[in-house]
Parts: structure tokens; C-alpha cells; sequence
């Protein structure tokens, strides 16, 4: 008899009701209740590429279990920006070339927004350690170094972490 | 001095409206606000979820499968095995457009008896949850009996070997005789030989392989899959015994392919399921499934004997390449030809002899990965020519001066490449671009610089009849479609093409939409691979956008009582050149060419260039239709005493004849070269009787953000490619010179060459011990 | 990962030691990027999982007496935020600088890198070279002993049946000293250690008042290269006698061939790491 549960995950702003068991990591809670932006790269942790903001903080989901989160709020990259209303990670990846394939780049700008939030005026190294976790096999970082630390200088100009 | 050869230029726009810019890619909102469907979120209700069970010992006999337990599980909806499936074999030759003969490269869909190499299929199991699928998979029991097996080339070519394919293990032979290297070397003041071995190396796409399949009401088996080669549709329906025009591929974005999704993955184990339980099928690989899942990287033993004058001539060159193919032939002939014909790498080599073979064993079986065997042979000639300079006390780069390969010169099958050979430009810039060299220090580190220039071609083999397809149209509100089957692996395959279009048409890039990939709805481009979807692809799509502007021009000339030559157009505005005030929106144009009834798109199909297959003797002739050239240079230091390497300095110049995006350009460089870095220093594939132990992406190690140093890009635009524009390409070339010029600039800093490859901590502290040892 | 299992959810180091130690136990969830792992490989197939993530107690950072203690649950990112721990820990800085990756370090916890057992923990040299003791709580109290005398083998420990890690402390080092780590892995970013090196010296009087080695990588669990410590104490070093120190604890360490490094280079490694931290450490001590 499968340990289930109905649980309520307050993914960007909105409340979905998912029903799992014990087992079910974040990762797959939120692919399957719809948030296809959060990525399954190797669902061991070395790879970076669900990585979600919990309560703030970057995890990866393929690491978390589901029921953990009730209660938590919990963002991922759709909910950080959109189209009319883009995040300055989410320009600058786009505007400077930092997104090639595209599969590492949910993970990529998540960890970076937590990486500028504990400290929005980083050094490249700072970024480098920062990204550390996000494997990318197609953009070898440079861009992805430049975009960070050009959202960093916008976030700056804009007064403080958002 | 050849007209080809003009004047220098960094990469500069001079008379474009949108090519040359390095516009934001139309693919790069969907991506950073997440809202890009890969192959893996598509879902439909009712679908099944799949799971692969594969052999876990790389030679044996299939004695017997126990499928009962897992049959009776609740929720397991159909498990297939090899005795389940007809004698029909998946082909794993290149995919042909025109029905080219194939090679008997035939693998087994699923085992039925015999297991070649760890991880070979063996059953397919779905069910209606993931959760059931993976259970169903742990309860499939199996009984294999190990058969003897071999694991290494050069073990798999003595005679008594067990024999994996063919009647010797050796698959593919390739000859290229240029003049009388016996003799030229046997004059030769010296002659410098080296024997340089090349790993596996796993692609490491970030997005594991991934589709969902179904059979819609025409009977069509629909695939949405990530692919590099929609044409694939073709060999899946002959697998799975429908015809042709009932497989329907439907390609998404692809998270990376590098030569890794240039085989059929997935497909035809979800066709099967599809058409089997006539639900829809969903197969996601997990990563270590993904290791085991596709071709790897070939490795190679290359034997290389040069010979040298004192002032610095290479006059002969003798080859002798081993690649390890594997347990199945896949692409194995391709790359060990492309290899052959890089053999001597961008150099004037007049007496010349080179011996390939491609060997199987009980190994992965090894198929395309960027490079393509151009690489490998990068590997080697590219140290041999540092060792070859050393021999003779010569400045590494005045020896390659001496030797590059001029514009108008014949490569190693005698044929000249058609555009410009910028190598020594390149090779100039980015040893400059080094700067001053760093102090040196008293401590155990210690810091070298290499070089390693390159030739890579560009378009498939041209015996291939290679073709590609594009559509291009206007709306009547000025609005454009490009369709095209043209997969987008992430180098922006297909925000190229809009920019093509666009600037045909004059206008920007947010005015076009691209639709790709589709095998049934897209005309069909071929293949993303051998970079060639530029200069086919981009080809094609200029011609259509031509086609579409010739008729518009000779309309909107009518009006203003000029030439159509007189006319130009861009920035969404129409106006005659010489006296611009005369114009109108191109909007307003496109209305009156619809109301005239003027067709205002067009089917266009670019044709490579043809030839004769190679002599099989001599290996004269055209290979390619055309070859990328230039260099990468490194600042490395090494830990003398830990052995351990951290790459500084990493600079590259290419001449890519035209940049249509140059951030594009950019990005594929610094990605090539965190392939190479990694190909040359941490990437390991380590295998126990051909068991593979580095199984997951931490014991595989790629370069992360902290291993890579920033890569500047040099980028040479000669306009000399048959490319659209006078582009070349980049793809591959930005990955092949990377490694040796990595270990050239190993050997620099600590005195000795390693000469296999990864270049690990343990091998240069092993290496510098033995040189103690020696003195 | 599809077996199922019961987790519980304790607010209080009490509940959670209670439902450990009653007749179903059940296995600790820390910060889970070993277990998860653990789990998905099928290497652990727990029926019950206590999550400890609630229990505010254990987590933390506290200093006073001359003494710093952290609590098991802190995470490796608290480590690195932490001026305290800069301050009186440098080595313990160094590791987790180059711990895994960005989420794992803001996940994985300083008591669940202990606990794992595994040689290769980066957290565990750094507090050894530091004669960290670690408190154990169970049903019937607390305990606490060296860190040292805590792994009794290759994943194997002297924790009970059901008691938790509850916190490590050491003293705060003498003014003239140095700690420090350097980890050895075959890439710069994200990688399982190859070879790992804390060291700590204290010099008093111009001589080396007190030398800990401790070794991570190199041996069933990570060790204190005692030895190699006692030739360098009482002493004034040079550049002969560091070396023969690094020597001496390249042969305490008991290294294997695995698909990483051979045990010959992990005992050269140590060799030439031990010699260049002892040799920066006294060079910058007097």
C-alpha cells in the first residue's frame, strides 16, 4: 500500500495540490504536477540542472523529497521572471548568448540568483564557486560569467537583491 | 599570393543589416524563462512509462530471460524481448538522402542471443507509472554465460582473438598513398617517432536521451524525440517493418548532441512499444543509462613517423592509425576515413602514407562525436610537430611556418580546398593573444604554452550526394516563416537560418519564425553533424529567400520605374540605392505583390558538391567539400609535485569565413574548448572487461565553472566559404585543435610528453619520476 | 527511486531520539545528498526515515569560553558565511569552499559528512587537525569524545543504535598558529577527494609546540598522522625534518588503488603535501 499523501506545494506564488508518496522527490513532484522548466540531468546531484530555490535557497530537487516542502516556498525558473516582466538574470542570459542548448539554464540562473542574493557584488571566482554544481557541456561558462556579473551591476544599480 | 587571401580582418560586419550581429538567438527567451518543451515534457494521458533492461557482463550468451515476475506486476502493460521481435536488424550506418548503398552495420534491436558489450538491450519493459516500470525493471531476472571477449584493438588483431564483427574484427580499412614517404623518409635528416593514444570520451549532454511515441489515426507512428538526425524516420520503419511514411519524427530543441543523438537512441524501442500496446509510450534514459546507451568518442592508436630536414621541412610522413570501433560498426568507416585525411593535419605533406583500421571489441561500440576523427588525428599530429621542432632545436611555431599549407594547396588526397587557409594568420594571433609569458617561479609549479593548429572539414562526405531543404515565405503582413528540417542542438541552428532569411528579405530577426524538425511538415535539411547545417542549411535557406526577394524586387522596381538590381532592402523598409527617399514599408510592398497573386515563398534544395568515393589505393580525391582552419593556443601551469594542471591562459582564432552571429560563433568556441579541456586533462571512461566503472558525472569527470579559465575568441573572416555569406563553420573545429595544444603545453612546462590522454595528475608525476629515474 | 518508507518529522532532539530508538528505528535524514543518492542506487533501502531539518536546536554556530561549537545540522553554506568560523577555522573554510556544489553545500550538513563515514568527508581533517570532540545524544544522555576515537573503520563508527551526532566543538587555537587544508581531486571544481591534507602548528617559543596531520582519502577512515605529529613537537623545524616528517606520515596512511588514483600516488601525494603545508605553515609562523 503506497505511503501517500496530499500535500500542498506553493510553487511561484500559486498553490498546487499534489498527492505522493514519501519517496517522491521535489523533482519529479514538480514535473508532474506541471513545471517542466525544472530539469532532470542525472538525479544524483552532480549535475545541477533541477536546481530550485527553496524558502530562498538553491537546491536540487532531484536531492529533496517532496513532503520536506510543505509549507515552503518554493521558485523556480518560470517564476522568476517572464517575458513581460524578466528577471535581469533572465535578460542578460539572453541578451549576451549565455543560453546555448538551453537544458542546464533553469538550473544555471537559479543557483546564480541565489548566489547574488548571499552576495551581490561578486567576484568572477565568487561566480565560479558559485556555479561550481551547474555542469553546462555546451557554453564552457564564459558567457554565462558575463551574465552573471552583468545582472549582478544591473541588480546593484536597481537597489538590492529582487 | 592567392586572390582568396585578403588582407587580415578580425571579425568585422561591413555591409549587413542583421548577419554579423550578435542579435539575441530566437531561441534564447524560451530557454532562460523556462518555457522551451524539450523532448522530455511532452506527456499524454494514458501514456506508458518505459524502462530498458540491459546486460551487465559485455560478453556472453543469453541463456535465459525471466520476464514472469515483473509480466505480473500490477500495472506492467507489455515487456518485450528479442524472442518477441522479428529478424529484422536496426541499421546503424549514416543516414543516406538518397538511398547511397549501406554498409552491413546491422545491430540487433534487442539480444536475442548474443550480448557484444555492457549494457546491450535487453528487454523492454513499460508500464503506467514510473514508479512501476522501475520496479517491473529490478524484478526481469537474466542468466547470461560469459563468452571469452576482447577489450582491446591491438589484442582483437592477433590471430585466435575472439572475433566481435566481420571475419577479423576489422571493419574498415582506409589507405591515402601521397608520393614515396618510404623513400623521403629514408632521406630524411631526422625522423621523429611517436605513437600517441586517444580515450573514450562520453558526450556528456547535459538533456539524457528522451521521447514519447504514439500511433495517431493515420496509422503514423509519431516520435517526439531529441535527435540530431530527423531522417532517421527512414531505418526505424524498416526495424520496425512499416513503410516509410508512416514514422513520423518530431524533433524538439535539443539539451546538446555533440555526435551523441546522431544515431537512433530511443526511437525505435519506443515505435516498437507504441505500435505493441497502441498506447503512448514515454522512454526517458536516466544518466547511467545514458552512458551505457550511446556511442562513445572512437580511441585511437596513432603511430606517427616523420621525417624532417635540418631546416625545418617535413618530407614524409608515415601513419599508422588503430581506432577501437567497438562492439558494432555504427559510424566507425566514417571516422576512421575523416581521420586518414587529417592525418598530416594543415601541412604540405608531398610524400605521404597513412594506414587506418577500424577494429572491433567487446568495448562500447564507438560511433560520432564532434571532431568526428579529425580530432584524434589533431591529437597527434599537433605534438608531433612540437616534438618534431624539438628534434631539430626549432622555435615550435617557425617550424609550422614552414610547413602550413598555403590557399591553393592539395590536402592529403590531393584535392585544394576552394577557400582560403588562414592557418598561419590564426596561429600568429593566438600565440600573440598569449601576451607576455608569466614569471617564471622557484616552486614545483611551473608554466608552459602550446600551440596546435588545425584543418577540419565542413559538410559531409561529398560522395554522400548531400542535400538540404528549406522553405522559406512571407506572410501578408510582412511577417516570415522559414520550415526547415533542420535540428537545433543548441549552436543556434535555427536562429541562424532566420537571421539568413531576414537579411535576405531586410528584415530583423524578430520578424521570422522558424519551425524545425519535423520529418513529416519540414522539407528536409539532413543532418545536424560534420558541421554542415550552415553551410547546407543556411544555403538553402538563402536561396529560398532569394528566390522570394527577386520576385519582390522586380515588383517593387516596376513601381519606382527602375532595375530590380537598383533595389535594396532593409530594416523592414524597401528603397531604390541611389536615391533612398524613394521607398516604402516593406509591409506595404508585400500587399501589393499578394494582390498581384506573386508567389511569395519558396522550396529551395542546396546540393553539396559531388564526388567518386576516395581510391581505395591511394585515398585520392575529394573527401569534403571544404575545410575550416586555425589554431588554439594555452598557458597552463602544472604542479610539478601533485602533477596537477590548471589551464590560464586559452585563447582560439578560427577563420569561419563569415560570422552570421558572432556571439553564436563565440559560444560554440568556448564550449568546444571546455570539450577539449576535458578530453585532454579529467575525462575518463574506465572500463573492467569492458564494464564500464565511471558510470555517473562524478566519477566522468567534465570541466565545471571553476576548472575553465575565461576563452577569448579570434575570429577571422576570410568570406571565402561555400557557406552562405562566404561562411564556414565552427561546430567542430572549435573543439579540435584544444587537447594537443593542452599537451603541448604540458610538455612545455615540465620537460617530458605524456603521450596518452586523459593527461592526468597521476600520469605526469608518474611521467617526471621516470625522467628522474632516466638521468 | 520507488521503495517506500515512513518519515517522521521530530521538532525536538528528544522526539527524534525517541523514535530512533524504539522497536521500528529507523535512519536519519539530514541534509540527504548522500542518503537520497544512497537510496536511488539501492544501497539504502530504509523502511523509516526520522527527518532531523525541523529540530532548531541543532543547528548553529556558537562561540564563547575560548570554545566554538556547531551544531550537527549546520549546513556546509553556514560554515562559509560564518565569520567565527573563518576566524578559528581556516582549514574548515577551505574544505567547504570546494565542497561539491553550490546546492549541495546549502544542503549537505556538517553531522551528515560525518556520518557517512566515508575517508573521503572534507569536513572531517580539517576538524581533526583542530582535536575537535563530537557529543553523541541517545536515549540514555550524552556523550562526547574525540573526534579522532569516533570512526572505528571503513563506514563504521562508534555510534549506538539510534543516537545522533549532536554537535562538534574544539577550542579555540593559540594566537601563533596556522590551520589550514588542501584538497587534492582530479578537477578543480565539484570532485570526490583524491587526497586530502589538514594541518595545524603551533608554535611557542620558536619551536613547534603542537603539530596535528590529519589525513582524508588515504586510508579505511581519515587518521591522524600521529607519528609524522610527534616528530615535529618540541621541535624546530627544517627543511630536513619536515621532510622526513612527510615521509614518516606517508607511510601511516594505508591508501587503495581505486578508479580515481593508485595508493602509490595517494602516498606520494602525501608526501609532498604534507612537507609543503607543514613547511608554509612554520615559514609563516616564525
Amino acid at each position: 500500500m503506497p505511503n501517500e499523501k496530499t500535500i500542498i506545494l506553493r510553487v511561484n506564488g500559486r498553490d498546487d495540490e499534489v498527492h505522493v508518496p514519501s519517496h517522491r522527490t521535489l523533482l519529479e513532484a514538480l514535473r508532474t504536477s506541471g513545471h517542466m522548466d525544472v530539469k532532470c540531468g542525472c538525479e544524483k546531484g552532480d549535475c545541477g540542472a533541477c536546481a530550485v530555490l527553496v524558502d530562498g535557497l538553491a537546491v536540487d530537487s532531484c536531492l529533496t523529497l517532496a513532503w520536506t516542502c510543505e509549507g515552503k516556498e518554493i521558485t523556480t525558473v518560470a517564476g522568476l521572471g517572464t517575458t513581460e516582466n524578466p528577471h535581469p538574470l533572465q535578460t542578460a542570459f539572453k541578451d549576451l548568448g549565455a543560453a546555448q542548448c538551453g537544458f542546464c539554464t533553469p538550473g544555471m540562473i537559479m543557483a546564480a540568483k541565489c548566489m547574488l542574493d548571499d552576495n551581490p557584488d561578486p567576484s568572477e571566482e565568487d561566480v565560479r564557486m558559485g556555479l561550481a554544481g551547474n555542469l553546462c557541456r555546451c557554453t564552457g561558462y564564459t558567457k554565462i560569467f558575463d551574465a552573471v556579473l552583468e545582472a549582478a551591476t544591473v541588480m546593484r544599480k536597481e537597489g538590492g537583491p529582487s | 599570393m592567392s586572390a582568396l587571401d585578403q588582407q587580415v580582418q578580425p571579425a568585422g560586419n561591413v555591409r549587413f543589416s542583421q548577419v554579423g550581429k550578435p542579435l539575441p538567438r530566437t531561441d534564447a527567451a524560451g530557454k532562460v524563462f523556462g518555457k522551451t518543451p524539450f523532448a522530455g515534457d511532452y506527456v499524454m494521458p494514458g501514456m506508458l512509462h518505459m524502462r530498458v533492461v540491459r546486460a551487465d557482463i559485455a560478453s556472453a550468451r543469453l541463456v535465459r530471460l525471466n520476464v514472469e515476475k515483473a509480466r505480473a506486476l500490477d500495472g506492467v502493460v507489455c515487456i518485450l524481448a528479442g524472442s518477441d521481435l522479428p529478424d529484422r536488424t536496426a541499421a546503424t550506418d549514416i543516414p543516406g538522402q538518397t538511398g547511397q548503398k549501406r554498409l552491413d552495420t546491422g545491430q540487433q534491436i534487442l539480444v536475442k542471443e548474443r550480448v557484444r558489450y555492457f549494457g546491450e538491450p535487453l528487454a523492454l519493459v513499460a508500464a503506467t507509472t514510473r514508479d512501476i516500470a522501475d520496479r517491473a525493471h529490478d524484478l526481469v531476472t537474466f542468466e547470461l554465460e560469459p563468452l571469452p571477449g576482447v577489450y582491446d584493438p591491438l589484442e582483437a588483431l592477433k590471430p585466435g582473438a575472439p572475433v566481435v564483427q566481420g571475419a577479423n574484427n576489422v571493419v574498415a580499412e582506409r589507405r591515402i598513398r601521397k608520393g614515396d614517404a618510404a623513400t623521403a623518409l629514408a632521406k630524411a635528416d631526422v625522423v621523429v617517432e611517436n605513437t600517441y593514444r586517444t580515450p573514450f570520451q562520453e558526450h556528456a549532454f547535459l538533456e539524457p536521451e528522451v521521447g514519447l511515441a504514439w500511433v495517431d489515426d493515420n496509422e503514423v507512428v509519431n516520435i517526439r524525440v531529441c535527435t540530431q538526425v530527423i531522417e532517421h524516420f527512414r531505418a526505424i520503419a524498416d526495424a520496425i517493418g512499416v513503410p516509410h511514411n508512416k514514422v513520423r519524427i518530431r524533433g524538439s530543441l535539443v539539451g546538446g548532441g555533440f555526435g551523441g543523438k546522431e544515431d537512433v537512441t530511443v526511437e525505435t524501442y519506443l515505435a516498437l512499444m507504441a505500435l505493441h500496446t497502441g498506447r503512448p509510450v514515454r522512454l526517458e534514459y536516466s544518466r547511467e543509462d545514458s552512458f551505457v546507451g550511446h556511442g562513445k568518442r572512437h580511441p585511437f592508436i596513432l603511430r606517427y613517423r616523420t621525417g624532417i630536414t635540418r631546416d625545418g621541412k617535413i618530407c614524409g610522413m608515415d601513419v599508422d592509425m588503430i581506432s577501437d570501433a567497438g562492439a558494432y560498426v555504427f559510424l566507425s568507416p566514417y571516422v576512421l576515413l575523416y581521420a586518414a585525411v587529417a592525418a598530416p593535419g594543415p601541412y604540405r605533406v608531398d610524400d605521404l602514407n597513412v594506414y587506418a583500421r577500424a577494429v572491433a571489441t567487446n568495448n562500447m561500440f564507438s560511433s560520432a562525436f564532434r571532431g568526428f576523427g579529425g580530432v584524434q588525428a589533431c591529437v597527434a599530429y599537433e605534438q608531433q610537430m612540437d616534438e618534431a621542432a624539438k628534434a631539430i632545436g626549432m622555435d615550435r611555431i617557425e617550424f609550422r611556418r614552414r610547413n602550413f599549407l598555403k590557399t591553393g594547396e592539395p590536402i592529403s588526397t590531393g584535392f585544394v580546398p576552394p577557400s582560403a587557409i588562414w592557418t598561419e594568420q590564426c596561429t600568429n594571433m593566438a600565440w600573440e593573444a598569449l601576451g607576455a609569458p608569466a614569471e617564471p617561479s622557484d616552486g614545483p609549479v611551473r608554466i608552459g604554452r602550446g600551440i596546435a593548429a588545425y584543418q577540419q572539414s565542413y559538410g559531409r562526405l561529398t560522395f554522400l550526394h548531400d542535400t538540404s531543404e528549406a522553405w522559406v515565405g512571407v506572410e501578408v503582413d510582412g511577417t516570415v516563416i522559414v520550415r526547415s528540417g533542420v535540428t537545433d542542438i543548441g549552436a543556434g541552428q535555427t536562429s541562424a537560418l532566420g537571421q539568413i532569411a531576414v537579411e535576405t528579405l531586410g528584415v530583423t530577426l524578430d520578424d521570422v519564425v522558424i519551425y524545425n524538425s519535423d520529418s513529416a511538415v519540414t522539407p528536409l535539411a539532413g543532418t545536424t553533424t560534420a558541421t554542415r547545417a550552415l553551410y547546407m542549411t543556411g544555403n538553402a535557406t538563402r536561396q529560398a529567400a532569394e528566390a522570394v526577394r527577386a520576385r519582390f524586387a522586380e515588383r517593387v522596381a516596376k513601381e519606382f520605374g527602375v532595375r530590380p538590381d537598383e533595389i535594396d532592402m532593409a530594416f523592414n523598409t524597401v528603397f531604390v540605392i541611389d536615391n533612398p527617399e524613394k521607398s516604402m514599408p516593406f509591409v506595404d510592398l508585400v500587399k501589393l505583390c499578394a494582390a498581384d497573386g506573386i508567389h511569395r515563398s519558396e522550396l529551395a534544395i542546396f546540393r553539396a558538391p559531388f564526388s567518386d568515393i576516395l581510391d581505395p589505393e591511394t585515398g585520392q580525391g575529394q573527401a569534403h567539400p571544404d575545410y575550416v582552419y586555425g589554431a588554439h593556443a594555452v598557458e597552463v601551469s602544472v604542479d610539478a609535485e601533485t602533477g596537477e594542471v590548471r589551464v590560464l591562459k586559452s585563447v582560439a582564432a578560427h577563420d569561419v569565413g563569415q560570422c552570421i552571429n558572432p556571439a553564436a560563433v563565440e559560444g560554440q568556441v568556448e564550449g568546444g574548448t571546455q570539450n577539449g579541456q576535458g578530453y585532454a586533462l579529467s575525462e575518463e571512461m574506465l572500463y573492467e572487461q569492458g564494464r564500464l566503472v565511471t558510470p555517473t558525472f562524478s566519477e566522468y569527470l567534465m570541466p565545471t565553472a571553476m576548472d575553465m579559465p575565461r576563452v577569448e575568441s579570434i575570429l577571422l573572416e576570410s568570406r571565402s566559404g561555400i557557406g552562405p555569406f562566404g561562411a564556414k563553420g565552427i561546430g567542430e573545429p572549435a573543439m579540435t585543435p584544444v587537447a594537443p595544444a593542452i599537451a603541448n603545453a604540458i610538455a612545455d612546462a615540465i620537460g617530458v610528453r605524456i603521450f596518452e590522454m586523459p593527461i592526468t595528475p597521476e600520469r605526469i608525476v608518474s611521467a617526471l619520476q621516470e625522467q628522474r629515474a632516466a638521468e | 527511486m520507488y521503495e517506500e518508507f515512513d518519515l517522521e518529522t521530530p521538532a525536538q532532539l528528544e522526539d527524534a531520539l525517541r523514535v530512533l530508538s524504539d522497536s521500528r528505528g529507523g535512519t536519519p535524514l539530514a541534509g540527504g545528498t548522500n542518503l537520497i543518492v544512497d537510496m536511488r542506487a539501492g544501497r539504502e533501502r530504509p523502511e523509516r526515515i526520522v527527518t532531523l531539518g525541523n529540530i532548531g536546536e541543532l543547528r548553529g554556530i556558537a562561540t564563547g569560553d575560548g570554545r566554538t561549537r556547531i551544531g550537527s545540522m549546520t549546513t556546509v553554506s553556514d560554515l562559509l558565511r560564518a565569520p567565527e568560523i573563518a576566524r578559528d577555522a581556516p582549514s574548515l573554510v577551505d574544505a567547504a569552499k570546494l565542497f561539491a556544489g553550490q546546492m549541495v553545500r546549502n544542503t549537505a550538513t556538517l553531522g551528515g559528512n560525518i556520518a557517512c563515514g566515508s575517508p573521503a568527508a572534507d569536513l572531517v581533517p580539517p576538524l581533526m587537525s583542530l582535536d575537535a570532540e563530537i557529543t553523541l545524544a541517545g536515549t540514555s544522555g550524552m556523550r562526547t569524545l574525540p573526534l579522532a576515537d569516533y570512526f572505528r573503520g571503513y563506514k563504521q563508527d562508534v555510534r549506538e543504535a539510534g543516537e545522533l551526532i549532536v554537535d562538534i566543538a574544539w577550542n579555540r587555537l593559540p594566537t601563533k598558529s596556522v590551520n589550514t587544508f588542501y584538497k587534492l581531486a582530479r578537477r578543480r571544481g565539484d570532485a570526490i577527494t583524491v587526497t586530502g591534507l589538514a594541518v595545524t602548528l603551533c608554535v611557542a617559543k620558536g619551536r613547534c609546540a603542537r603539530a596535528r596531520i590529519a589525513l582524508g582519502a588515504v586510508s579505511p577512515t581519515v587518521i591522524r598522522a600521529r607519528k609524522a605529529e610527534a616528530m615535529l613537537e618540541g621541535k624546530v623545524l627544517d627543511a630536513e625534518l619536515i621532510d622526513a616528517t612527510a615521509g614518516q606520515a606517508a607511510r601511516e596512511c594505508s591508501p587503495i588503488d581505486d578508479l580515481r588514483a593508485s595508493a602509490e600516488y595517494r602516498r606520494h601525494a602525501v608526501r609532498v603535501l604534507t612537507r609543503r603545508l607543514v613547511s608554509t605553515a612554520w615559514y609563516t609562523l616564525v
